[in-house]
């Protein structure tokens, strides 16, 4: 199965290894992953003025420019760049006005056919949680992972349609059928502080030490997400906070690779603060 | 005979009969405007003329350079031969070939809208939307190449609604490319070493002790590249 | 500063309503900001049921993170995250802005991953 994918700017830069641990662990499940020839940045935030049109392009331009690929899917796994390409299309489907607006600007007509997918998603519903199973049953056996899903996965809801907004469970149900032990804690859904990191990093260091420290006092081994905002919120701010809890937080793609036994280079765990190493490489088979 | 071959233009709105298939700046010379700026190797190189029109019946802003623009009948023009854009100093010695130094001497880059507005409006046609999605993924290497063509003539910047500079974080892009990542040229070292080794004393020496007249002989005699 | 009653204005930009609101609190329990604001969002919420226009130089408006965690938990439908943006749009079309790009220290623009800067821009620089 092929799949058009647009990376993001992060992806090619400071999350490399979410991009190269989304497309090998896919790869590994039978998923190709084509990177689109030509994209911008997608905009990273949805605007929320009824009257910012101009926030939406970017994301309109790739919208479209994947819909020329084929296949009618686009797969893309960061977070923001999920959020804002899920919403702008729905947004050209379903609002007249920002479809005839929007169109003005692009090269082509587009009108929010393309199903954008997010690498979770391809998961549970391309590949199936059962073939997952097959590949790598019980390779994560007894690991405590605290899953993290923060706010721009879920919400809102209607648009978003990706899981139960206030306990989602997409990612519990495939490192479950990993063997791997969940925790239940009740910051799942929270948010990181996002891009305060800029503005208030006070406020981000707060939510840092509420969200881990929730996973930590649930046992939780490991943390995983798919935002590199979040990973970086959670995980780098630990070198000037050294009194944050200690536990890694690894893209879900990586701790995926390692249940599929993925080669290391593959899945760009040196790249994190607090190295998740010494806990996962040696469960691979 | 002679009226048919007369054209309106309006300069800065102000109308002004000139002669059909001049160039916008020849036709602006010939309206009786000098050119002390805006104004450079009248080549289509320099990017100094650059001119934004429109023509009757056409919402949209068009661009070219004015010593190679025609004038049409109709057109409204005016020359914007400089922007004041932002540009870092700094010591390409001193930088690295990464994201980070582009963030830091730009951080302002981040705030593209991809509204396409610079891509549109290039002189030069480059793709400068794409390329300025390149510098934000931190691919210097791919910024270099896609703006070598790159005329420096601030329409990009002048049409930006982020205020990014396009042509000058693309500047930054080809320096670092040159500087930091494109491999060294081997002979070039080699030959400075022959240079110093004293490989063409003897030679130089013959050349010094010439008269003007030999010296215009083997100058005219020279091999020329084709 | 603002020509106009302050709530039509703010509907005008977010199509969201305040006077909705039946202050249960809900959005200031669930806000990701809220100890870093001056005035969380319920008491937002009345500031603009009172036309208190001094609601526009709140430091709330500019700590919130759209998490959307408001819109997504408010009882009474109304999407608080476009509100709150409403009062960022509103300060931003007038040139008020929170994040200078030439201040952001330089050991953070070595790091931090670039969608940061592009989404704190978007929503907190004019």
């Amino acid at each position: 199965m092929k799949i058009p994918y647009f990376p993001g700017c992060t992806l090619h830069s400071r999350a490399k290894g979410l991009d190269s641990s989304t497309r090998a662990s896919l790869a590994a499940l039978g998923v190709e992953l084509n990177e689109l020839p030509q994209w911008t940045c997608c905009g990273t935030v949805f605007p929320l003025a009824l009257d910012n049109y101009m926030g939406m392009v970017a994301a309109a331009r790739i919208l479209a420019n994947s819909s020329r690929e084929g296949g009618g899917k686009l797969a893309t796994v960061c977070s923001f760049c999920y959020h804002v390409l899920k919403r702008v299309n729905h947004a050209i489907k379903h609002n007249e006005e920002v479809r005839q607006k929007l169109n003005t600007y692009l090269e082509e007509n587009y009108t929010g056919e393309v199903q954008v997918l997010h690498p979770l998603e391809i998961c549970r519903q391309e590949v199936g949680l059962e073939v997952i199973k097959e590949k790598a049953a019980n390779s994560l056996k007894g690991l405590k992972v605290a899953c993290y899903y923060g706010c721009m996965l879920v919400r809102p809801a209607a648009e978003m349609q990706f899981d139960d907004p206030e306990n989602p469970s997409i990612m519990e149900e495939i490192f479950s059928a990993l063997g791997a032990e969940v925790v239940d804690y009740p910051h799942k859904t929270a948010c990181c502080g996002s891009y305060q990191i800029l503005h208030d990093s006070g406020l981000v260091k707060q939510k840092a030490q509420e969200i881990l420290g929730s996973a930590a006092s649930k046992g939780a081994e490991v943390m995983v997400t798919s935002c590199p905002l979040c990973q970086f919120n959670l995980d780098a701010l630990r070198e000037s906070y050294p009194e944050l809890p200690r536990i890694p937080v690894v893209y879900f793609t990586q701790l995926l690779g390692i249940a599929l036994s993925l080669p290391e280079e593959s899945l760009g765990l040196q790249e994190h603060y607090v190295d998740a190493r010494p806990l996962l490489l040696g469960r691979r088979g | 005979m002679a009226e048919e071959k007369m054209v309106s233009i309006y300069i800065m709105g102000k109308q002004y009969k000139v002669p059909y298939g001049l160039t916008i700046m020849k036709a602006m010379e010939y309206a009786g405007y000098r050119f002390i700026r805006g104004c450079g190797c009248r080549g289509g190189f320099c990017g100094a003329c650059g001119t934004v029109y429109r023509k009757p019946g056409d919402f949209r802003l068009k661009v070219g350079l004015a010593c190679q623009t025609m004038v049409e009948d109709g057109m409204h023009l005016t020359q914007i031969p400089f922007y004041p854009a932002n540009k870092a100093t700094y010591n390409l010695e001193e930088l690295t070939p990464t994201l980070g130094t582009l963030l830091t001497l730009y951080p302002e880059m981040t705030r593209c809208l991809g509204c396409n507005s610079c891509t549109r409006i290039c002189p030069q046609e480059l793709s400068v939307m794409d390329y300025m999605a390149a510098a934000q993924r931190g691919d210097i290497e791919k910024v270099a190449h896609m703006s070598f063509e790159c005329i420096m003539c601030g329409l990009c910047a002048s049409r930006c609604p982020a205020e990014i500079v396009q042509y000058n974080v693309a500047l930054l892009c080809r320096r670092l490319y040159g500087r930091h990542i494109a491999p060294r040229a081997q002979h070039l070292a080699k030959r400075v070493e022959e240079i110093k080794a004293g490989k063409f004393d003897e030679e130089i020496e013959k050349l010094m002790k010439m008269s003007k007249e030999e010296l215009q002989k083997l100058y005219n005699a020279r091999d020329i590249e084709p | 500063m603002v020509q106009q009653d302050i709530a039509s204005y703010i509907y005008q930009i977010s199509g969201q309503n305040p006077f909705l609101c039946m202050q249960c609190g809900t959005c200031t329990a669930s806000c990701t900001g809220r100890e870093a604001m001056d005035f969380p969002p319920r008491t937002v919420m009345r500031m603009l049921q009172m036309g208190n226009l001094a609601v526009l130089d709140l430091k709330s408006i500019w700590v919130c993170s759209t998490c959307l965690i408001c819109t997504a938990r408010c009882p009474r439908g109304i999407d608080i995250a476009r509100l709150m943006e409403a009062l960022r749009v509103i300060n931003l079309r007038r040139g008020r802005e929170v994040l200078v790009a030439e201040k952001i220290p330089p050991e953070l623009l070595l790091k931090v991953p670039q969608m940061a800067l592009t989404s704190g821009f978007r929503k907190l620089s004019a």
